[in-house]
C-alpha cells in the first residue's frame, strides 16, 4: 500500500518536474547566453605607482559601462575582475593564472608594467588565453619573434617609437639652437638606460656630432637628486635628457629649479606632459620640451577632449598615459567582440590582427593592431614645450610615422628580428 | 638505531599516505585552482620550512633566506634555456648551485648570532639582489628572466601540464618534509637544539658550533633552492622580486602564522598565507591593511604561531586530564 502510495507521488513529482524544466528550458537557454564576459585586469592598486592600475581601471570601466549599456555582445556584458599584483611579477602570474582557471576570465588585460607583464606574458603562452598588454612599453615584448605568439597583442605605446620621434624632434632643435653638448639624468634600471640609450642612438642618427658629456644615473624613487643636479651643473650642458617618470620627474623638476639648472639649459623630458605630472610640479618652467604621454589637447579633437571631460566628470581627475592605452585596448577588444558575434579566442584573435578601428588617440583619427608583430601603431606621438598653466604643452609637432616605421624597421635588422 | 629507523618508516608512511590523499583530491576535483594553489603551498610551505631549520630549530634568525630561493629559481631557469638540459639535470644542477651559494655566505656568517648575522645574511641577499638587476645580458635585468622555460617531459611527467607539475611540486614538498623531519631528529638534529638552547655549553662538550651551524645553514639553502625551482617552474620565468627583502619577510610571516616549535608549523603558515593573501586579494585593494592587521592581532593576541597554540592547548588539555 505504502509502496504504491510512493510509486504514485513519485511519478507526479516527475511529471512536475518535466514540467517545470521543460517551462524554465528556454530561460535556462536564456540566461547561459546572458552569462557576462570576464575580463582579467591583473595590475598595481597600491604603493608609488598605484596611479598605473587605479588610471588604468577607470579608463577601462568607462568603456566598459558604454559597451555594456549599448546591449553588450548580444545581451552578454563585460564584467571586469581587477585585482592588485603589488608590483610582484610572480603575484602578476599567480593572479592571471587564477582569473582564468578560478574566475572563468575569457580574456586577459594584462596592465601590468614591463616586469609583471612578462611574467603574464609567459601564464598566457601556456594557456593560450586571449591576452592585451596594455601598459608594457619594453619594446622586445612584441618586436622581438622569440616572444610572439598569436593570443598576445600589445596595445601601449613602445620605447622604440619614443625614441626615434624623440630623437628626430630634439634634432631639429639641436639644429635651430646649436645644442650640441648634451647631458642625461634616468632613472638607473631597465627602462632607463634602454630609453636613454635610444634616444641618444636617433639623435645622433640625425645629428651625428652631438656630444654626450656626462650621465648621472639616480635610483628608481630618490627622494634627493642633490648630487645628480651637481654633477649636471658641473658639466654645464646645453641640452639635458631624462626618462625620468611620475613622482620621481616631480621631484627632480622641483629641485633642479631651485638650483636654477633649467635656467640656462634646455630640458627634453619625455614622460613630462602627463596631467599626474604635470599638475604636481609647482613651478613648472616654461620652455621645457617633453613628449606627450596623455594630452587633452592632443590630438585636439572633439573624441580626445569628450574622453578627458567625461573622465574627469566621473573620477574628479583627468587621464593618464595608461588611461589612453586602457581604453583603446577595450575599444579593440569590443571591436573585435561584435565583429566575431562571440567570444572565440581564436576567431577574435584572427579579427584583431591588422584591425584599424576610428580613435581620438589616434595621429590621424586611427589606430592600427599591426598584423606583423601584434603591435599597436598610429597612436599619437609627438614632441613640444611646457607652459605653466594649462593647456600645459603647446607648439605640439607631431612624429612623422613613416620615419618611424622606416628607423624601427632598420632597428629590428640590427637585433636580427627582422 | 632501531628507534631511527622506526621514525623513518612512519615518517615514510606518513608522507606516501599524504601524498596519496593530496593527489587524490587534486586529481578527483580537478579544479586548476586547486591545483594552482597546490604548486604554490608547496613552493612555500617548502621556503618557510627550510627557513624554520635555521629559526626554530638551530636559533639563527635569517633576514636573507630569500637568496636561495632566487638562487634555485635563476640557476634552473637559465640551464633550461639552454635548451641542452633535462629537467632531473638541471634541477640537480640547480640545488648544487644553491648549496655552493649557502657554504659560501653561510661560512662568512654563522660565525655571528642574533642582529649582526641577521643583518648579515639581508646584505648578501641585497647584494644577490643587485647583481641580479645589474646583469642584464645573463639575467635579464629588472625585467626578470624572460622568454619561458622550456619544460620538456621526463619519466612520463610532464611539467607544461598543471596537473603535472602539482602533483610533482607535491611530492617535492613531501619528500623534503619527510628528509628535513628526519635530520632534525638526527643527532645532527639534537645538537643543533642544543646550539639553539646553549652554544657555550655544546662548545665546552666538544662540539664544533661553527661547522653544525654551517651545515644547518647549507641544508636550509639547498631546500629554498628546490623551492626557487618549483616557483620558477610555475611562472614559467625567474624574478629579481625572488631575491628581494619581501620574500624573506614573507617565510618569516608564513613561520609566524604557523609556529616555531612545531615541525609542520611552518607548513600550517605557509596554507593560511595563501589563503589569506589570495581571499584578501581578490576582496579589497588594501592588501597590506589587512595582512599587516592580522600579523598584529596573532603578535599582540596569541604570542604565538597558530599550530604552537594548537598544541600547547592540546598538552594542557592531556596533562589536566591525566
Amino acid at each position: 500500500m505504502a509502496q504504491q502510495r510512493n510509486t504514485g507521488l513519485s511519478r507526479r513529482r516527475l511529471l512536475g518536474a518535466a514540467g517545470a524544466a521543460a517551462l524554465a528550458s528556454p530561460n535556462i537557454a536564456f540566461g547561459q547566453s546572458r552569462q557576462p564576459i570576464r575580463i582579467g585586469v591583473p595590475t598595481i592598486l597600491s604603493g608609488r605607482v598605484a596611479q598605473l592600475g587605479i588610471s588604468s581601471r577607470n579608463a577601462m570601466q568607462m568603456e566598459v559601462d558604454r559597451f555594456n549599456a549599448a546591449g553588450g555582445l548580444d545581451g552578454r556584458m563585460i564584467e571586469l575582475i581587477v585585482r592588485d599584483s603589488r608590483g610582484t611579477p610572480a603575484e602578476a602570474a599567480r593572479l592571471a593564472r587564477e582569473m582564468i582557471s578560478s574566475d572563468g576570465c575569457e580574456f586577459i588585460l594584462d596592465c601590468e608594467p614591463s616586469s609583471g607583464g612578462f611574467a603574464v606574458h609567459e601564464v598566457v603562452r601556456e594557456t593560450g588565453t586571449l591576452t592585451l598588454h596594455v601598459n608594457s612599453e619594453t619594446s622586445s615584448l612584441t618586436a622581438d619573434p622569440r616572444q610572439r605568439f598569436w593570443n598576445a597583442f600589445r596595445v601601449a605605446r613602445q620605447g622604440i617609437h619614443d625614441s626615434i620621434a624623440g630623437g628626430a624632434y630634439a634634432a631639429s632643435v639641436v639644429r635651430a639652437r646649436n645644442l650640441r653638448r648634451w647631458m642625461t639624468i634616468s632613472p638607473d634600471y631597465a627602462y632607463g638606460r634602454d630609453t636613454t640609450a635610444e634616444f641618444l642612438e636617433y639623435l645622433r642618427h640625425f645629428v651625428p656630432d652631438v656630444q654626450v658629456v656626462g650621465e648621472t644615473w639616480p635610483r628608481l624613487f630618490q627622494p634627493d637628486y642633490t648630487e645628480n643636479i651637481t654633477r649636471l651643473s658641473q658639466g654645464r650642458p646645453q641640452a639635458i635628457y631624462s626618462c625620468l617618470w611620475a613622482g620621481d620627474l616631480v621631484t627632480f623638476m622641483e629641485q633642479a629649479s631651485i638650483f636654477g639648472l633649467l635656467a640656462n639649459t634646455q630640458f627634453f623630458g619625455v614622460n613630462l606632459a602627463d596631467y599626474t605630472t604635470l599638475q604636481q610640479i609647482r613651478n613648472l618652467p616654461r620652455g621645457a620640451h617633453s613628449g606627450n604621454r596623455y594630452l587633452r589637447n592632443f590630438p585636439d579633437v572633439p573624441g580626445n577632449r569628450d574622453f578627458a571631460a567625461e573622465y574627469n566628470r566621473r573620477f574628479n581627475t583627468f587621464p593618464t598615459n595608461w588611461s589612453w592605452q586602457a581604453a583603446t585596448a577595450i575599444r579593440l577588444l569590443t571591436t573585435a567582440l561584435r565583429e566575431v558575434g562571440g567570444t572565440s579566442p581564436r576567431a577574435v584573435a584572427e579579427k584583431l590582427r591588422g584591425m584599424t578601428i576610428e580613435s581620438p588617440f589616434g595621429t590621424d583619427g586611427r589606430v592600427t593592431m599591426r598584423a606583423e608583430d601584434q603591435t599597436l601603431v598610429g597612436y599619437a606621438i609627438g614632441w613640444g614645450t611646457t607652459i605653466s598653466t594649462d593647456p600645459f604643452v603647446e607648439n605640439i609637432q607631431p612624429a612623422d610615422w613613416n620615419t618611424i616605421f622606416r628607423l624601427e624597421a632598420e632597428w629590428k635588422r640590427a637585433k636580427g628580428w627582422l | 638505531m632501531r628507534a631511527v629507523s622506526d621514525s623513518l618508516r612512519g615518517d615514510l608512511l606518513f608522507g606516501a599516505l599524504a601524498f596519496t590523499l593530496l593527489a587524490a583530491v587534486d586529481l578527483g576535483l580537478g579544479s586548476p585552482g586547486l591545483l594552482d594553489f597546490t604548486i604554490r603551498f608547496a613552493t612555500f610551505a617548502l621556503l618557510a620550512l627550510s627557513l624554520n631549520l635555521l629559526i626554530g630549530v638551530t636559533g639563527l634568525v635569517s633576514f636573507g633566506h630569500a637568496a636561495y630561493f632566487a638562487m634555485g629559481a635563476y640557476a634552473f631557469g637559465l640551464l633550461m634555456q639552454t635548451g641542452a638540459w633535462s629537467i632531473p639535470a638541471a634541477l640537480v644542477a640547480a640545488l648544487a648551485a644553491s648549496a655552493l651559494f649557502a657554504l659560501v655566505v653561510g661560512a662568512l656568517c654563522v660565525r655571528l648570532t642574533e642582529i649582526y648575522f641577521a643583518f648579515l645574511t639581508l646584505a648578501f641577499q641585497m647584494l644577490l639582489h643587485s647583481v641580479i638587476l645589474a646583469w642584464i645580458p645573463l639575467t635579464g635585468g629588472d625585467q626578470g628572466l624572460m622568454g619561458g622555460i622550456p619544460k620538456p617531459a621526463f619519466l612520463g611527467i610532464d611539467l607544461a601540464r598543471q596537473d603535472h607539475l602539482a602533483l610533482f611540486s607535491a611530492f617535492c614538498l613531501i619528500a623534503s618534509t619527510v628528509i628535513l623531519r628526519q635530520v632534525v631528529r638526527s643527532p645532527f638534529g639534537a645538537a643543533l637544539r642544543m646550539l639553539r638552547d646553549n652554544p657555550d655549553r655544546a662548545a665546552f662538550l666538544g662540539l664544533s658550533v661553527f661547522r653544525y651551524r654551517l651545515g644547518a645553514f647549507v641544508i636550509a639553502g639547498t631546500f629554498a633552492g628546490l623551492a626557487g625551482v618549483l616557483m620558477s617552474l610555475y611562472v614559467s620565468g625567474a624574478f629579481p622580486s625572488f631575491a628581494f627583502w619581501t620574500t624573506s619577510g614573507e617565510a618569516i610571516f608564513m613561520i609566524m602564522l604557523g609556529g616555531i616549535t612545531v615541525f609542520l608549523g611552518p607548513i600550517v603558515g605557509a596554507a593560511l598565507f595563501i589563503l589569506l593573501n589570495d581571499r584578501i586579494t581578490a576582496l579589497t585593494d588594501h592588501h597590506g591593511l589587512y595582512m599587516g592587521a592580522i600579523l598584529l592581532v596573532l603578535v599582540l593576541g596569541l604570542r604565538k604561531g597558530l599550530l604552537d597554540f594548537v598544541v600547547e592547548a592540546w598538552r594542557e588539555r592531556k596533562e589536566r586530564r591525566s
